[in-house]
């Protein structure tokens, strides 16, 4: 997977890449092969004692991903040690919701393409001096079919200005990241149930949503079985899923917490999000039917491809046979 | 021709069909029977009346990389077969896939990291991985001496790649095996593993 240059030359080939590389990237992006991190600020300036939001921004090569706050089977999500100016504080990461990543029978959540993981920053209510350098390093696990842990020292320089802070150039990206976050409960009724067949969550959403199929991402582990089938049935008022519990699952979990994908009725409708925390009552719900949210991704393309390859072949070998019985 | 097309739908639907299984704490450990890195069968009945410790190689995970990089599995190796634990570090990653080794190369890498394993074993077909529903390497079990699965989980309650971690990490595996050898009840006997996928 990685490529070396012979080993005389790699000294030189080293400076020349630094030196390119240097001159590319802007002082908070760092590239690792297959992921690019930068970090980057909601506001153009910082005014003292107004909370504010920063964001890693993930870059990914195709075919690779990131991970949420619980990776599932395998993975790992990223983390940030900050180093801020005196009288800074900074908030935990805010996951946008993930998505899966089944790759023979081992369930991931995480992300691919592009991800921005805000942060909230909190500065002193009095700030010397007329800038502030946030600094961080920045740790994550990429994986495709091998993972390659990667690490990048961010750092942002913002000017701090009395007055409240114009949006900054990336500000599109930070409202983009809030439509991609689970959206709190308000509106929502949820009911969780938890025995030996399965762990039960039924809801109604509110303005009368009509999912397709729905998709629970737990936040804990030792919870759910990541990589069993979800199911999902509507109910009287409203729908039921049901998850296979943890194989291992120590007891029955006191609150269930998490975030629920609503898949729409048409390809094109937006996924919705919503956060689930609601305490488990204990009994024995039933296991609902396989939820079409579950029986979409697996059709993977080589499967396609075999089918096609498989009927062309069929096709032609009978051409050949009829060709031999006529002669 | 309906041959080929029966063939043909074969082919496309065995990757769905998948059985799931795992190794479940309080009941009997799946059974192994695989060649070892010197080419001999090993059973895991063998070692009835022994605590039996399994534990998921893939000497190219980063994750793996920070348990043998630090030392740290092979003084876990040491310690506990030294004190008459049977240590089986098993391998599931597939020919071609990432960490595939030979029995020659499986000593090779052990001779050069220091490991010492009881024996390392070779699943290339991952059937002992799946029975044992192995998700990560590493990932850690414990058999007790009746043959009872009594530890599923990570090596540690720090998941991270990095080595700096294990010195602050509570140990579940150790603390396992303390629990076990002195007769007491395990305290945590199961967690989630953390690391890379095994590379079925």
């Amino acid at each position: 997977m990685t490529r070396h240059a012979p080993a005389r030359s790699r000294p030189l080939c080293l400076l020349v890449g630094v030196a390119f590389a240097s001159s590319l990237l802007p002082s908070s992006a760092r590239a690792s092969e297959n992921v690019t991190v930068a970090l980057l600020s909601e506001t153009a300036t910082v005014e003292p004692g107004r909370p504010f939001y920063v964001g890693v921004r993930m870059s990914m090569r195709t075919g690779w991903h990131t991970y949420w706050r619980n990776p599932g089977d395998a993975g790992l999500p990223p983390k940030i040690v900050w180093n801020l100016p005196e009288g800074f504080s900074a908030g935990p990461i805010e996951w946008p919701a993930p998505e899966r990543f089944l790759d023979d029978g081992s369930m991931s959540y995480g992300y691919q393409g592009e991800v921005l993981l805000p942060i909230e920053i909190v500065p002193p209510a009095r700030l010397a001096g007329d800038s502030a350098t946030l600094a961080g390093t920045f740790e994550w696990l990429e994986c495709a079919d091998v993972c390659v842990p990667g690490s990048s020292e961010l750092r942002l320089s913002l000017p701090v200005r009395p007055e409240t802070p114009s949006p900054g150039k990336a500000a599109p990206s930070f409202a983009e990241a809030r439509a991609r976050m689970p959206a709190p409960s308000e509106g929502w009724a949820f009911r969780a149930e938890a025995g030996a067949r399965a762990i039960s969550l039924e809801f109604r959403a509110p303005r009368g949503a009509a999912p397709r199929g729905a998709y629970l991402f737990v936040d804990e582990p030792l919870v759910v079985d990541y990589a069993a089938p979800q199911g999902f049935e509507k109910t009287g008022d409203g729908y039921r899923l049901t998850a296979i519990p943890a194989a291992n699952a120590q007891g029955t979990p006191e609150r269930l917490t998490g975030v629920l994908v609503l898949e729409g009725r048409s390809g094109s409708t937006p996924r919705a999000a919503v956060r689930v925390d609601v305490p488990v009552a204990r009994g024995d719900p039933a296991p609902a039917p396989d939820s079409p949210a579950d029986s979409r991704p697996p059709v993977s393309w080589h499967i396609v491809l075999i089918a096609v390859a498989g009927f062309g072949l069929a096709a032609l070998l009978a051409r050949f046979a009829l060709r031999r019985n006529r002669s | 021709m309906t041959r080929i097309i029966a063939l043909a739908v074969l082919l496309i639907l065995a990757p769905v069909s998948e059985g799931r299984a795992a190794a479940i704490v309080g009941q009997p450990a799946p059974a192994i029977e695989l060649r070892d890195s010197d080419g001999k069968t090993v059973r895991l009945d063998a070692f009835k009346g022994k605590f039996v410790v399994l534990e998921w190689v893939n000497f190219q995970c980063p994750f793996v990389g920070k348990h043998y990089g630090s030392g740290n599995m092979q003084k876990l190796q040491k310690k506990y077969t030294e004190a008459g634990v049977v240590w089986l570090s098993v391998c599931s990653s597939a020919q071609g896939k990432q960490g595939y080794v030979t029995g020659p190369e499986a000593k090779k890498a052990m001779e050069e990291k220091g490991a010492a394993p009881s024996r390392f074993l070779l699943d290339p077909k991952g059937v002992v991985g799946k029975a044992y529903g192995a998700k990560t390497t590493p990932h850690m079990f414990v058999i007790d001496p009746k043959g009872t699965l009594v530890y599923n989980g990570a090596i540690d309650d720090k998941p991270s790649t990095d080595k700096a971690d294990i010195v602050t990490a509570k140990n579940y595996l150790a603390a396992a095996l303390d629990a076990s050898l002195s007769g007491k009840k395990i305290e945590v006997a199961a967690s989630q593993p953390y690391g890379c996928s095994v590379k079925y």
